[in-house]
């Protein structure tokens, strides 16, 4: 038993001690403690040091609210969290924690030395101060202060934790279990349907578990939780989840809530997840999320030993620890007197009440009387003392708003209640507008966006038996033990002795603004809390401003002599508290990040040895290399391998879209260039597709397979837009036409084979196709059998030599590429992947839509006019074409270029100039669009789009590249084999 | 997420099923041909913008594959009703 | 010389989903879609039941329709039926007005049964899967994370998944660490 542990009191388990660390130290603890009560049982009330001024701070809170008590969590490498809040922090045995910000440590800090520069610090100090000289900025201040301020530094391993997410439905769910949520949740719960009911903390209670005198229909307080939630449990259509923040509320009743699951635990070798998110979507949301005491703005309050009278209540009852030996209170609402009479029956001295008010009531008076203790009614506390712990108060008489007398009074502990604020935050992520109460000094719910109540505490009503009849719906009456909860006034601020520019009452403990850093907000002209708030960061740190926001803007609003409601209320956004990116991400991480999609001959290319690129979600063969060849030498041997007999190749992403239907060839007229009507069945044509502004959007072969049947191929990255901009038309523009399409971009594995022995390579294995020149010219579509497989082959080729494109229902892909690639020793077969492709497709000055193209091309750009039916009425971008912009000079058109030094490759997005001689900026006449080194030429080769670049044939252009300006000739844009005559070697 | 029901499905249905296809109740020309520059360029680019309800089609992308149009809140995000292709556009309560 | 080659759904499931995940063989499946004025004609000449309204499926034999559009329709059935309904179709054409898309190797389908099978599906998917909101005889296409699947259910703890080969890995995937997650095996 440490000498803060109160035998008798308290819900922590005495039957199972535990050990854990606190900078360092050991220490003794019993399960079910928090990190918080644990120190504070042996005495411990300094642990950490403040944001901006380095002063020392401790407890303020008991629960989730606490500003100071930010602690690093380390379970070891990649588990390690700064900024944890000690008061939710569960102890278990073997803990680690570490204080934060102080360096070297914590009793002796050397940035302390800013809490006597604090005349440096003013609110608004960033904005004022290192504006000068600009450069000192990255390279001196900002390196200073972020060494100076700041809370824990951020983990710098890999997360070694895995996590979860899961969608969750639910009729009903309860957000927060204290005495209103589990009357709620009793009440729902005799109703058919799902019943959420969830608690940020680890077990459920709330505030029933710092209040075990109270008797609930003549129960004692935690016998009723216990049978109540023994109740709740046997039904089958409620989850109960302990350790689970709500930490959003968006649209339509959908709410994030995280659940903590192995951070109390002390074994790290179970594969459960750290956390999991819950993304719940409910019918209707009950929020019983409670108030959070306020605290009082006086000189000193930030001294360790100074904490909000809840807090002590709760130490002191649900852990059985005393946060005292001599305690003093300073309040100006009634509900701190049932916590200081609790202390003084637990047989703690109390040092006096410190009352603003002039009277309180004759109970108060008569129970304070019973139990010796002191009231000092129209009396303030004016500053503290003490080093690490508050030794002393000065308590000062007002009199007309003035002090007329002031003493010191002795005591290790100082409690302060400012009244309740309602946890409205959930309330207020849902967009529900809030009304401002007046006798709280709070906001409260006023009209929901969505379907939910507030109950209890967040809803304004205090006293434990509204709350718990306001939980039930009505439909319970609840009888308690319980007095009135009382009430209080809002004091905002108090008079000082001294001179006001030196008083530090702080506000926002966590963020280090006093006082007069938000007079002199106002005073500097900031008058809306909103800028107020970001002027000063008063509200701004991890807690959102959970203790000071009401604080803040009573001081504000008595600023500028208005009432609250005028100066507003920041707003709340999620999450309720800090959140893990872990929590967040939810275990989309490595394979599960993103999809990545592989063709049926994705494997083989592995075991090949193949680099792969992204192409869309695509992953894509890029090269083969051999015998640590490079990328350049890979390509090399694929073209000129490909050229010379035979190359195969992976075309199975190009997307693929059965149009079928009797208005089929009518539907392609329409959403294609070209003309489709008369294209005869096994033929093939290539199709481009525009946008309704003319620019280029798509291109592929597309094959008729019969009158009233399109095989349709689509590039790879474009395949999902394409599919979806057809379905657009033919749902909302044609809906007469009868026609459907089908996706069948996975249906087939795609083989592309290329060179003059492509077609000696297929013809052992292929039936029912006649694949002779004549029975089987260029862009023709047969169907049939290859290896027994059925087949649609296509007669088509992207490098300009003689090739097929065998598709074979995607299973067979894998086995049906083995078989050719073995057929295809004797022809010296090489696989090839996406860069031997670009290059063969360049030479003979194929473009690519998306690399070649941006999206504000038109086909006259690239000298593809040949591709647009003239005849045709309309379709798909047309009218765009003799728009005047595309109809104007200038437009950049598609050429080749051929470098003066046929041994440079240019850089693909390089600049085009005119004249290299030419000042700075210079005129930019274009760019280069695709650039290779072209093994078959034996040269390097270009793309680009040029001003006018059809008329500037064989005319010079100049390149800036790093270093050097290149020369390069304009020329067309096939470079290989103009005629096309390879595409018919017998 | 928003829930949007699908005027097909005839359910209320997560929103990462659905996605946004711009405004609604602009029917492409029947004759572009006939059309000024100014009038193809209206039709092409110009868009309402709207602060409040506002036409819109969607998409049941990831279920039913139907286009359909909705009456949506821009302030709220939220969905007023919604309703199939074809059907007479919504009319905007005052 | 001409010989069958070997199948390769390129799916791998680990141990850890054994009773949980299992992948089907190769089915035969088409994509079929109706003019809705026809379906009732469609119907009686095809002799295939296709159910009326968007998230029904029917059972015939061993052949299961879904109708999870306005008028589409996804046929799944065994590889032997696929030369017959290839045949009927080729039949059909010109006298109704209607398409079927061979899509029998797009897909690859999971059978998801046990006790745990709603949670695992709702790790990604965001439908309600209670009873009462998916029953049995339910189906749909709906998202699974970032991949399109279609979904129905065959019993109260059984259901059957559907998706483009190529997303199946990444779905698998998500089993694989709910299994992992949940069961510790």
């Amino acid at each position: 038993m440490t000498l803060h542990r109160k035998p008798e009191y308290g819900r922590v388990n005495r039957g199972k001690p535990i050990n854990f660390s606190f900078d360092g130290k050991i220490y003794s603890a019993f399960d079910g403690d928090s990190l918080a009560s644990a120190l504070l049982a042996h005495g411990v009330h300094l642990v950490g040091r403040s944001f901006k001024y380095h002063r020392p701070r401790g407890f303020v809170a008991a629960g989730p609210e606490e500003p100071n008590a930010l602690v690093t969590f380390d379970r070891g490498p990649g588990r390690v969290t700064p900024n944890v809040r000690a008061t939710t922090l569960e102890v278990f045995d073997g803990l680690v924690a570490h204080s934060q910000n102080n360096w070297p440590s914590l009793t002796f800090d050397m940035g302390a030395v800013n809490d006597l520069f604090y005349m440096l610090f003013p609110a608004g100090f960033y904005n004022k101060t290192f504006m000068w000289p600009k450069s000192f900025w990255d390279r001196v201040y900002e390196p200073a202060i972020r060494k100076m301020a700041g809370l824990g530094p951020a983990p710098i391993d890999e997360d070694a934790d895995i996590y979860a997410s899961q969608y969750m439905h639910c009729e009903t769910l309860i957000v927060g279990a204290g005495p209103a949520g589990i009357a709620a949740a009793l009440a729902a719960s005799e109703k058919p349907g799902r019943v959420i009911l969830v608690d940020e903390q680890y077990e459920f209670g709330g505030s029933l578990l710092s209040t075990p005198n109270m008797v609930i229909n003549d129960i004692p307080a935690w016998q009723w939780l216990e049978d109540s939630l023994a109740i709740l449990k046997a039904r089958e259509n409620v989850t109960l989840l302990t350790r689970t923040t709500v930490i959003g509320y968006y649209h339509e009743n959908f709410l994030g809530a995280v659940e903590r699951i192995t951070d109390h635990e002390k074994d790290l070798s179970s594969h459960k997840p750290r956390e999991r998110l819950y993304k719940i979507r409910a019918g209707e949301v009950v929020l019983a999320t409670g108030a959070i005491e306020r605290p009082l703005v006086f000189q000193s309050n930030d001294r360790p030993g100074v904490m909000l009278a809840s807090a002590a209540h709760t130490y002191l009852n649900r852990y059985g620890v005393v946060v005292g030996e001599k305690i003093a209170l300073f309040t100006c609402h009634d509900s701190a007197y049932e916590v200081i009479f609790d202390l003084a029956d637990a047989g703690i001295s109390i040092a006096g009440v410190i009352d603003v008010r002039d009277q309180v009531s004759e109970t108060i008076i008569a129970a304070a009387k019973a139990r010796n203790i002191e009231i000092l009614t129209g009396t303030i506390v004016s500053g503290t003392s003490g080093k690490f712990r508050v030794s002393s108060l000065r308590a000062s008489k007002i009199e007309d708003g003035k002090i007329t007398s002031t003493w010191e009074i002795a005591c290790d502990c100082l409690l302060m209640c400012g009244g309740w604020t309602p946890s409205i935050h959930l309330f207020s992520h849902s967009k529900g507008s809030l009304k401002w109460r007046e006798d709280l000094g709070a906001y409260i719910p006023d009209n929901p966006n969505e379907n939910v109540i507030s109950v209890g505490a967040c809803n304004g009503t205090f006293g434990l038996r509204k709350i718990m009849t306001e939980g039930a719906g009505g439909s319970t009456e609840y009888q308690v033990n319980a007095g009135a909860f009382g009430s209080g006034i809002i004091p905002a601020t108090f008079p000082t002795e001294g001179d006001p520019a030196k008083v530090k009452a702080f506000v926002d403990f966590q963020n280090d603004v006093t006082e007069k850093d938000i007079n002199l907000a106002v005073r500097e002209g900031l008058k809306s809390i909103e800028h107020v708030k970001r002027y000063t960061t008063t509200g701004m740190a991890t807690d959102q401003g959970k203790t000071s926001n009401l604080n803040a803007l009573q001081i504000a609003a008595k600023a500028v002599y208005k009432p609250v409601q005028q100066v507003g209320l920041t707003t709340f956004r999620p999450p309720y508290t800090p959140t893990t990116f872990g929590a967040l991400v939810g275990g989309k991480d490595g394979h599960s990040f993103h999809v990545i999609r592989k063709t049926p001959m994705d494997g083989w290319a592995e075991d090949h040895g193949a680099v792969f690129e992204p192409v869309a979600l695509w992953r894509r063969a890029r090269y083969f290399p051999r015998d640590g060849e490079d990328m350049l030498a890979a390509v090399n041997r694929e073209c000129l391998t490909t050229r010379c007999s035979l190359g195969i190749f992976d075309a199975s992403t190009l997307g693929k879209v059965e149009v079928i239907g009797p208005d089929a060839a009518e539907f392609m007229n329409r959403m294609y260039t070209n003309p489709w009507l008369k294209l005869k069945p096994g033929s093939c044509r290539y199709g481009l597709m525009l946008g309704e502004d003319g620019y280029i959007m798509d291109d592929g072969v597309i094959g008729r397979l019969a009158e009233n049947h399109f095989h349709v191929t689509t590039t790879t990255g474009g395949a999902p837009r394409v599919f979806r901009m057809m379905e657009d038309y033919r749902q909302t523009e044609w809906p007469e036409l009868d026609v459907w399409l089908t996706s069948t971009t996975e249906q087939w594995a795609v083989i592309a084979l290329n060179g003059p022995n492509a077609r000696k390579l297929i013809e052992p294995f292929v039936e029912g196709i006649d694949l002779s020149e004549e029975k089987f010219p260029h862009m023709a579509v047969r169907e049939g059998r290859i290896c027994g497989v059925e087949t649609r082959l296509f007669r088509v080729s992207f490098s300009g030599e003689l090739g097929f494109e065998i598709n074979v229902p995607a299973h067979y892909g894998r086995a049906l590429w083995e078989t050719l690639f073995i057929a295809g020793q004797k022809y010296d077969i090489t696989p090839y992947g996406t860069e031997t492709m670009h290059v063969l497709r360049a030479e003979k000055g194929f473009i690519i839509v998306g690399q070649d193209t941006d999206g504000t091309v038109t086909p006259m750009d690239v000298g593809m006019s040949w591709a647009i039916g003239k005849k045709k009425k309309d379709f798909v971008g047309k009218r765009s074409l003799s728009r005047p912009d595309i109809m104007a000079e200038g437009r950049k058109q598609l050429v080749g270029l051929l470098t003066d030094d046929p041994n440079i490759v240019l850089e693909e997005g390089a600049q085009l100039i005119a004249n290299p001689e030419q000042s700075i900026p210079m005129d930019m006449i274009g760019h280069v669009t695709s650039s290779y080194w072209s093994a078959t030429l034996n040269r390097s080769i270009a793309l680009a789009m040029v001003k006018n670049g059809h008329a500037l044939t064989e005319s010079n252009v100049y390149i800036p590249m790093p270093g050097k300006i290149y020369k390069a000739q304009v020329s067309k844009c096939v470079f290989y084999d103009p005629n096309g005559e390879r595409l018919n070697v017998i | 997420m928003l829930l949007i029901k699908c005027p097909y499905c005839q359910e209320d249905r997560p929103e990462i099923e659905f996605s946004y296809s711009g405004e609604a109740h602009i029917a492409r020309p029947l004759n572009p041909d006939d059309l000024s520059d100014e009038e193809w360029a209206e039709y092409l680019f110009i868009r309402s913008n709207r602060r409040g309800l506002h036409h819109e089609r969607w998409l049941h992308a990831h279920g039913c594959a139907r286009f359909f149009n909705a009456l949506r809140d821009t302030v709220s995000d939220k969905f007023e009703l919604t309703y199939k292709m074809g059907e007479p556009k919504a009319q905007v309560k005052k | 010389m001409l010989s069958e080659l070997k199948i390769d759904q390129a799916v791998e499931l680990a141990p850890i989903l054994t009773g949980e995940v299992d992948l089907l063989p190769v089915q035969t499946r088409y994509s079929l879609r109706v003019k809705p004025k026809e379906r009732c004609a469609f119907i009686e000449a095809s002799n295939i039941d296709l159910p009326a309204q968007i998230g029904k499926m029917s059972v015939q034999y061993d052949r299961v329709v879904l109708c999870i559009g306005p008028d589409e329709y996804i046929l799944i059935c065994s590889l032997a039926e696929r030369e017959p309904l290839a045949r009927k179709f080729e039949e059909l054409m010109g006298k109704y007005i209607f398409s079927a898309t061979d899509i029998s190797h797009r897909n690859v389908s999971f059978i998801l049964s046990g006790e745990q099978t709603t949670n695992m599906i709702n790790v990604g998917c965001p439908l309600d899967l209670s009873l009462e909101n998916f029953p049995v005889g339910k189906c749909t296409r709906t998202i699974f994370e970032s991949a399109e699947i279609i979904l129905f259910r065959m019993g109260k703890t059984k259901f059957q998944l559907e998706t483009w080969r190529s997303f199946a890995p990444f779905i698998v995937g998500y089993f694989e660490k709910y299994c992992l997650q949940n069961r510790g095996k």
